[in-house]
């Protein structure tokens, strides 16, 4: 729990400030989804929801969104991404790749039912310009991590 | 006998749970009828604030020292640039002092009023918005440095937005490229007015140009002061693109923002305002008092 609290901290910090520079053509990753993918694969369907949930207050909390709108879309995220895990193989890289994506595209049209829902909705062409790059740029620096940390193993192993 | 039934079934009842509550907050938010919602939305941000505070001091206070290093190893040369400039600009100083009482008098003669002068609170930009959907930034200056909703905020180049959100501690601006916000405007030489509204890009676009009008690129765009929020004669921007669609009641113009708003760090918090402005329009954010 401790250690969810402070990589929640850390992924805030990191998504109000860094990710900035990250940027390209206003496009940012979502780091928020990509904690929530790591963490969802380790944990329980329950778990993986009420951590989805928490940390989708804390996004909504710090942008200009309606108050619960990532709440909603990373709760119901979490709660799927744990049963996937119960029922697929995701120890291998391109299962896991193509899931990202997935959430991120689902993350994304779920915000943005949602947004029209509350008659803040952005154009259907939001779905091309904000969704998928959002989407596909989140994906590739899960790509980043995967390697990474499967690198990292692979080193320790050596040792 | 209910322990059990929320065993069995407790992972739809979480997720349920959760779904109902995060739909109630929107709804609540939306209808803007949320002290709770506004509570937990305060209590999340206060637990992250001081860490933010913390790292705008430390990464600010990094880039100054910096700066103040490079600009040492300049001083030498530049200090003997410096003093003829400081010889070039005493003598125009004395021209200007002689042009701006002579400017006083024109306008007591003509019974204009005094430039536009605002009260100002200088915040620092602590984060920025978590979504590509919106573009909200937090300023760490809130109701205890007499911010409130809807006042203005400026920068050196012009205007930035207008506060949404007001905290005791931080406030949420609503940057003038953010989806849902709108800003009169005046063209500076057509003198027309339109509304700009933000495009989830870097850029802006002014809508409701009358056809008539003879917008080129490069037009600067201030704010028209229209709609009571913001002050006249800020500016918003350059027009970079013109729109004209066949059978359009109106025409539409894109605009390059002034301000840089992946770069910048500080604000200016518009808490009042003295005097109309002169007629027109000033060509800056005018005379400002701190």
């Amino acid at each position: 729990m401790t250690r969810f609290l402070l990589g929640l901290l850390l992924v805030t910090l990191l998504q109000t400030t860094l990710a900035h520079g990250l940027g390209v053509a206003g496009v940012r990753p979502d780091l928020y989804l990509l904690f929530l993918f790591f963490l969802s694969f380790r944990a329980r369907p329950e778990e993986a929801t009420g951590m989805g949930f928490l940390l989708g207050l804390y996004q909504d909390a710090f942008s200009g969104a309606p108050f619960g709108l990532h709440a909603f879309t990373l709760s119901a995220v979490g709660y799927a991404l744990s049963r996937v895990a119960e029922g697929v193989d995701v120890s291998r890289l391109v299962p896991r790749l193509v899931l990202l994506a997935g959430s991120g595209l689902a993350v994304g049209a779920l915000s943005h039912l949602l947004l029209h829902f509350f008659r803040l909705g952005p154009p259907v062409s939001a779905l091309l310009t904000v969704v998928l790059p959002t989407a596909l740029y989140t994906a590739l620096l899960g790509v980043v991590v995967l390697t990474a940390r499967q690198l990292k193993t692979r080193l320790e192993v050596r040792l | 006998m209910l322990l059990r039934v929320f065993l069995r079934y407790r992972r739809t009842l979480i997720l349920s749970a959760a779904l109902v509550v995060s739909f109630l907050f929107m709804t609540l938010q939306v209808r803007q009828e949320g002290p709770l919602v506004d509570l937990v939305e305060r209590g999340l941000v206060l637990t992250v604030t001081p860490f933010l505070k913390v790292y705008a001091a430390v990464t600010s206070g990094a880039s100054r020292l910096w700066t103040n290093y490079v600009d040492l190893r300049r001083v030498g040369a530049e200090n003997l640039r410096l003093q003829d400039e400081v010889a070039a600009l005493r003598e125009e100083v004395g021209r200007l002092t002689e042009a701006g009482l002579e400017n006083s008098r024109l306008r007591r003669l003509l019974d204009l009023p005094a430039g536009l002068e605002f009260d100002l609170v200088t915040a620092q930009v602590i984060a920025k918005d978590t979504t590509n959907w919106f573009k909200i930034i937090m300023i760490n200056k809130g109701s205890g440095a007499r911010v409130e909703r809807n006042m203005p905020v400026i920068s050196t180049e012009g205007l930035v937005g207008r506060v949404v959100e007001v905290m005791p501690w931080a406030a949420k601006v609503q940057l003038l490229t953010d989806p849902v916000s709108s800003v009169g405007a005046l063209l500076q030489e057509q003198r027309v007015t339109g509304l700009v509204t933000g495009d989830r890009g870097q850029t802006a676009t002014v809508k409701y140009l009358p056809l008539m009008a003879e917008v080129r690129v490069g037009d600067v765009v201030l704010t028209s002061g229209m709609g009571g929020v913001f002050p006249k004669g800020i500016p918003i921007g350059t027009v970079t693109a013109i729109h004209r669609k066949s059978g359009a009641l109106f025409q539409e113009a894109a605009i390059q923002p002034s301000v840089d708003f992946g770069r910048l760090e500080e604000v200016l918090v518009v808490t009042g305002q003295r005097g109309p402005g002169p007629p027109g329009g000033p060509r800056g954010p005018g005379v400002v008092r701190r």
